[in-house]
């Protein structure tokens, strides 16, 4: 057995023994820590799977910001409830018979799947050809914004629905002020001083290396609400009752530099949401980054809108 | 081929885990951590199948689960407002008002 397969052996076992534990675990909060660390086995078995673009985004957005929202989430439930709003049940087991004869199905399927030859001249091999016309040197990157723009676009128009839709179900109340460490306190000042530009430029990185390598503008995005969760969290951004300008149109920039320019193709008598050159990816890879940070954030703070605290 | 292998099963697992956490959950939250476990054990059976070419992996079946991740965390993110604003309505943190009783 090589080396390479006992790593692969070792992530399988962890991705199941996790998972067990995030759904039969003894308490609400250790179940959602128990995901958290699930995330990450997730995003380590997909740098093993080849996929490094993935590995980034998984462990930025499918570990650290969920984790964080539901984090947020439990802290609220406890505010408005005490303990009996995160307390939870033992689990009856009579639906193992069903889980089992899930996994089965799912089991076979993929066996199937594993054993099925990839078509000749297949999407993703016409990608890996024609890529070098595009200017890009990621072909993941290329896919978002060049082949599958629509998908793209569409993807963000769900997430600031989500957005929207937060809001409406929060109802106006106005945000109540969260339990705060005070950033005067000279541990949270230096790592406030010391994280919050690296997460900045770490972002900048993802973004600017999404291009050619590993990275893009999602990944960069979720480090970005890294982040503006932290200073939520420290005070440095106090959540308001209303969005102002500034937030709303940075809200919707990806969307409308997306559109723009994917229209603006129209005029100059090309296709519907082709890119006309690098620079217009990087804009649009720009403007994407700013919209999910902001909106994210906006999530995770459950406000209309953030201002910075005077001291 | 092998390290496909260990990867399908253990997507499988995932998925079988996850549906036992979805229906045996009572509370909300636990609802929404096992569907996110599924939709985890969707998103390794993808990237298995799109890595196991010679060729190298599949450039669109990976960007597909990028955009999934991303709707992913969308769709928590607003059943989480929703599930707190359900606490809050109803003090219940389960559809089947079994906190009511006593």
């Amino acid at each position: 057995m090589s080396v390479g397969l006992l790593v692969d052996v070792m992530l399988g076992l962890a991705l199941v023994g996790l998972s067990l534990r995030v759904v039969t675990g003894q308490s609400l909060f250790s179940d959602i820590v128990q995901f958290i660390l699930f995330g990450l086995v997730v995003a380590l078995s997909w740098s093993r799977l080849g996929a490094p673009d993935l590995a980034l985004a998984e462990a930025a957005i499918g570990a650290g910001l969920t984790g964080a929202l539901m984090l947020m989430a439990y802290r609220r439930l406890v505010q408005g409830g005490g303990e009996d709003a995160v307390r939870i049940g033992p689990r009856p087991l009579l639906a193992l018979p069903v889980a089992a004869l899930t996994g089965t199905l799912v089991a076979v399927i993929g066996l199937v799947a594993l054993g099925v030859q990839r078509v000749a001249g297949a999407a993703g091999d016409r990608v890996l050809e024609a890529l070098p016309g595009t200017g890009l040197g990621n072909p993941v990157t290329g896919v978002l914004l060049v082949y599958r723009g629509l998908d793209t676009l569409l993807e963000l128009a769900v997430l600031l629905v989500a957005l929207l839709g937060a809001w409406a179900v929060s109802g106006d109340a106005a945000p109540g002020r969260l339990h705060q460490v005070d950033r005067r306190t000279p541990l949270v000042g230096a790592l406030l001083t010391s994280m919050a530009p690296l997460t900045i430029l770490i972002a900048t990185h993802l973004l600017l290396a999404g291009t050619d390598a590993p990275g893009g503008a999602f990944q960069a995005g979720a480090v970005l609400t890294g982040c503006g969760v932290l200073l939520v969290l420290t005070g440095t951004l106090r959540p308001t009752a209303a969005a102002g300008l500034v937030t709303r149109l940075l809200l919707v920039s990806g969307l409308a530099a997306f559109v723009l320019i994917g229209v603006g193709a129209v005029a100059l008598g090309r296709p519907t949401m082709t890119m006309p050159g690098t620079w217009a990816i990087y804009l649009v890879e720009t403007a994407i980054m700013v919209s999910i940070a902001v909106t994210m954030t906006l999530l995770f703070a459950r406000s209309r809108g953030l201002a910075p605290e005077r001291s | 081929m092998t390290s496909s292998l260990v990867y399908m099963l253990a997507a499988s697992a995932v998925f079988g885990i996850g549906v036992f956490g979805l229906i045996t959950a009572e509370h909300l939250m636990q609802k929404l951590l096992a569907l996110n476990v599924i939709g985890s054990a969707v998103f390794i059976f993808m990237l298995t199948v799109a890595g196991t070419t010679p060729e190298g992996p599949d450039p669109v079946a990976q960007a597909l689960v990028l955009t999934g991740i991303v709707i992913a965390v969308s769709a928590t993110a607003f059943a989480l407002a929703l599930m707190v604003r359900i606490v809050q309505e109803t003090r219940l943190t389960s559809l089947w008002g079994r906190d009511d009783e006593d």
